[in-house]
């Protein structure tokens, strides 16, 4: 499979440009388990005073917590890496080594969603694990195969919509280089740390259909405890569907717009 | 660098000056990173206050839980010395030599641009701080005293912050990535800055930590100066390790400052 | 022509540029409704170049030498005209157009800048699915040729811009493309490096019979490399054909340099001389003159006769002359 053997010899490359830096190992170590520290405290902290907060208890919020760390996990794996190279004032955009992107003989979008990979995200991906692990035994409920996999495909619609978002960012660099949308966007995907039903209402429903990004978590999470609506089911689908199609016709228009402009 | 470094001359005015018009510049660009600044402790004011109702958590009710929080935002953004990370690229990447080159101290250099972020971060942050209170209707029962003590916390607060990060970015000099540290510190604060929850809700072995390292006092202390959370004592027992700290850092930034220049000229960049 | 790989057919590319006034209240405007004045880059140009030759592109900056190279590769949608190169539309990007072109350009690097050569050469490999044996022979036929094993295995952030320029040459040949393209190769090499890579350039057409077009904006290269090449000033071709020939059509003059015996030259006064020749430098007993070609001749052989001559040479004017002319006048 040629896909495949690609993103392998992606993931080779990078990995050994990471070891180029080696020495941050330790220090990256320690700020991913403080990181985790950080959300975890900050959970118990407020479940240590209050027994629930609009029906969400320790557990189920702990599960909320967990799905962000696996999805962060999985961005800064290759989905943010690959992006951050386009964009910013050293990107390929701005510097024009874009050319040799676009005259490669793969597909656009493939390339430049899974060319960089980034070993330290294997790590949190282990700790966002843990904890989702953590979380369900804190639920104390037994899930069954099913379960699992109901689980397990909100997560990709999840991770969908979080990737087709960032691909519409990384598109819109091409109509005006170096702004940060992606900044704006991190600053309202850090609120995915905990349930949307826990903020007061106007921002629930922003976060909810506006800026999705409470579908990206908190809707795994309720697949845990079996609380996802047949409606909800079928709009976070149509959502990530549509916002795939959105992104990937917005990034062939801002490719088009690149070769008729650049000089 | 033995030359008074705190004396202003004009040359540092007139470089404080030009940096601040630059900036304004690009002032979009400074207003995005303001907002990025924003989100965090703004989720957990929102949380805490959503978790408050009506009634109240260890004795903090809603409106002051949105008090601290909103003050807190304002001196998060206030003593957050981003220069920091330029430091450590300057010397990273070698542009350290135009400074050295320049008739006067390298400290404004980091200064001027401490000052212009500023007032550039704080025109885009008030506005909105003010339309929060409107939105979410914070309670603060306000005394002289508090309000007094207030201004020096918040001094000592900006300058343990800035010296702090300053002679961690320094460690550039023997360590070719020390940004590494200072995302590490900011974790630090975020954790025991009374960002996560106000240091007074945090459970014991952790609450002795915050009130004995020097993250509390960048952001939280004058915090809970000015919202009325310390008795006599304790505000008073907050001021000295906070300026023990402040004094520990200067004289880190200090010595680092000269061995770490004798290094970089003895190395050669 | 039989085994023509490039066509170009009244190729044009018109670039809308944004216009903006200086201060806020413009810029607030231009956001809401921009105004583009148009600027033409290329203007309906044509030629044909038949599978091995390698043609070179000149031009002064600006003129529409990378615009057309752009576009011949596909990385340009042009406005109008046609273009054909292996038998593709460059622009459509078709995955088999791209395996058979390639691309080095002097300003931008495709390497991975943290790791080995080798590595990144590997990484390229597979994106153009060359497979592992030709691999391995196209790799130690080009290292061999540009003598550059040593450099395989170093981090490309620690080779100099020679070394970095020679990976580049390498990455972009290893999946033997019958076209490739070269915008500014030698740009900021040093005179024997430069002397190398045109050596390594010309073996390389001459052996693997790849079509190559390049720009550059040193004479020497376009000297040593292209028996042909297409003059491009402000968006038109100029000229097409031998550098030679360029020269004469655009500058017909000699250049003659004489010296006179010491004694003969009053000070500061010049002799008098034939009509149709121009001073161009007069200084102690040297004397440059341009003369008409025709007359070169006739010319020389009179002031044998009249002047006290103690050494006469004629030349042709540098190509870098000719080429100064043409770029600040057009070649009017």
């Amino acid at each position: 499979m040629r896909p495949f053997r690609l993103i392998g010899s992606f993931m080779r490359a990078s990995f050994q440009e990471d070891a180029a830096y080696r020495t941050n190992f330790f220090i990256s170590l320690f700020t991913s388990l403080l990181n985790l520290l950080t959300g975890v405290l900050g959970i118990l902290v407020l479940f240590g005073q209050i027994d629930s907060v609009h029906g969400w208890t320790l557990a189920s919020t702990l599960a909320v917590l967990g799905v962000y760390l696996v999805v962060s996990a999985v961005r800064g794996l290759f989905i943010s890496p690959s992006f951050d190279s386009l964009s910013g004032m050293d990107g390929e955009i701005w510097s024009g080594a874009f050319d040799f992107t676009i005259l490669r003989p793969v597909n656009a979008q493939f390339f430049a969603s899974f060319r960089k990979w980034r070993l330290f995200a294997l790590l949190d991906l282990v700790l966002g694990v843990g904890v989702l692990v953590a979380a369900v035994i804190q639920l104390g409920v037994v899930l069954s195969v099913w379960q699992v996999l109901f689980f397990l495909f909100m997560l990709v619609v999840g991770m969908s919509i979080l990737y087709a978002i960032l691909l519409i960012f990384a598109a819109l660099i091409f109509w005006s280089p170096g702004v940060l949308f992606t900044w704006v966007f991190d600053g309202l995907f850090q609120m995915a740390r905990y349930p949307a039903n826990i903020y007061p209402g106007w921002l629930r429903m922003v976060l909810t259909w506006i800026v999705p990004v409470g579908v990206i978590t908190t809707f795994p999470a309720r697949a845990l405890t079996d609380s996802i609506t047949p409606v909800e089911l079928v709009v976070s689908m149509l959502l990530a569907a549509a916002l795939l199609v959105v992104a990937s016709i917005l990034f062939r228009v801002g490719l088009r717009k690149y070769a008729s402009a650049s000089s | 660098m033995t030359r008074g470094i705190f004396t202003p001359s004009r040359g540092g005015w007139a470089l404080i000056r030009s940096t601040w018009l630059s900036w304004m510049q690009y002032r979009s660009f400074f207003f995005i990173l303001a907002f990025g600044w924003m989100i965090p402790p703004l989720i957990y004011l929102l949380v805490w206050s959503t978790a408050a109702g009506e009634g109240s958590i260890s004795g903090m009710t809603r409106g002051a839980f949105v008090a601290y929080y909103l003050i807190l935002i304002l001196v998060n953004q206030i003593t957050y010395a981003q220069t920091n990370w330029t430091v450590g690229d300057l010397i990273r990447y070698g542009q350290i030599n135009k400074v050295l080159l320049r008739p006067i101290p390298p400290l404004y250099d980091a200064l001027a641009s401490e000052f212009a972020g500023k007032v550039v971060y704080l025109v885009f942050v008030v506005p909105i701080l003010v339309i929060l209170a409107f939105v979410l209707k914070p309670e603060l029962d306000l005394t002289l005293l508090n309000a007094l003590a207030f201004i020096p916390a918040l001094i000592f607060a900006w300058a343990l912050r800035f010296f702090w990060g300053y002679w961690l970015a320094l460690l550039a000099f023997w360590a070719t990535r020390a940004d590494a540290l200072l995302a590490l510190q900011d974790s630090l604060v975020f954790l025991l800055a009374g960002q996560v929850a106000p240091i007074a809700l945090l459970p014991g072995a952790l609450k002795t930590l915050a009130v004995i390292l020097p993250f509390r006092y960048m952001v939280a202390f004058p915090v809970e100066v000015i919202t009325g959370q310390l008795t006599r004592p304790e505000m008073l027992t907050g001021f000295a390790i906070q300026v023990g700290w402040m004094v520990a850092a200067v004289i880190l930034y200090a010595l680092l400052w000269r061995y770490g220049l004798k290094r970089y000229s003895a190395v050669g960049g | 022509m039989e085994n023509t790989i490039i066509r170009v057919m009244e190729l044009t590319k018109t670039y809308r540029v944004p216009v903006r006034a200086e201060g806020l209240g413009a810029s607030l405007k231009s956001l809401f409704k921009p105004t583009y004045s148009e600027v033409s880059a290329v203007q309906a140009i044509s030629f044909e170049i038949p599978q091995g030759e390698m043609v070179g592109l000149i031009g002064p900056n600006g003129a529409g030498k990378t615009t057309t190279l752009k576009m011949l590769a596909g990385l340009l949608h042009p406005t109008s005209g046609q273009v054909s190169v292996a038998g593709y539309e460059p622009w459509q990007r078709q995955p088999q157009y791209l395996r058979r072109i390639s691309m080095v350009m002097g300003n931008k690097s495709q390497m991975l800048w943290d790791i080995p050569p080798l590595d990144s050469f590997r990484v390229l490999g597979e994106i153009y699915s060359v497979p592992k044996k030709e691999f391995e022979r196209n790799l130690e036929e080009l290292v061999q040729l540009l003598e550059m094993k040593e450099l395989l295995t170093k981090p490309v952030r620690n080779l100099s811009l020679g070394e970095r320029m020679k990976c580049e040459l390498t990455a972009s040949l290893l999946h033997r493309p019958s076209v490739l393209f070269l915008d500014e190769p030698t740009l900021g090499l040093d005179v024997s490096m430069q002397l190398r890579l045109r050596r390594f350039l010309a073996d390389y057409n001459r052996s693997s019979g790849t079509t190559v077009i390049l720009t550059s904006h040193y004479m020497a290269d376009v000297m040593a490399l292209c028996p042909r090449v297409i003059l491009i000033h402000h968006g038109k071709i100029l000229h097409d054909g031998e550098l030679g020939t360029l020269a004469r059509r655009l500058m017909p003059f000699k250049i003659l340099r004489i010296t006179l015996k010491q004694e003969s030259m009053a000070e500061n006064e010049l002799p008098e001389l034939p009509d149709g020749v121009e001073v161009l430098e007069a200084e102690s007993n040297n004397l440059n003159l341009r003369v008409p070609r025709d007359e070169a001749a006739a010319i020389t052989a009179k002031l044998l006769e009249t002047l006290n001559v103690a050494d006469l040479t004629i030349e042709d004017p540098s190509i870098e002359a000719v080429i100064d002319q043409v770029y600040t006048d057009g070649g009017q």
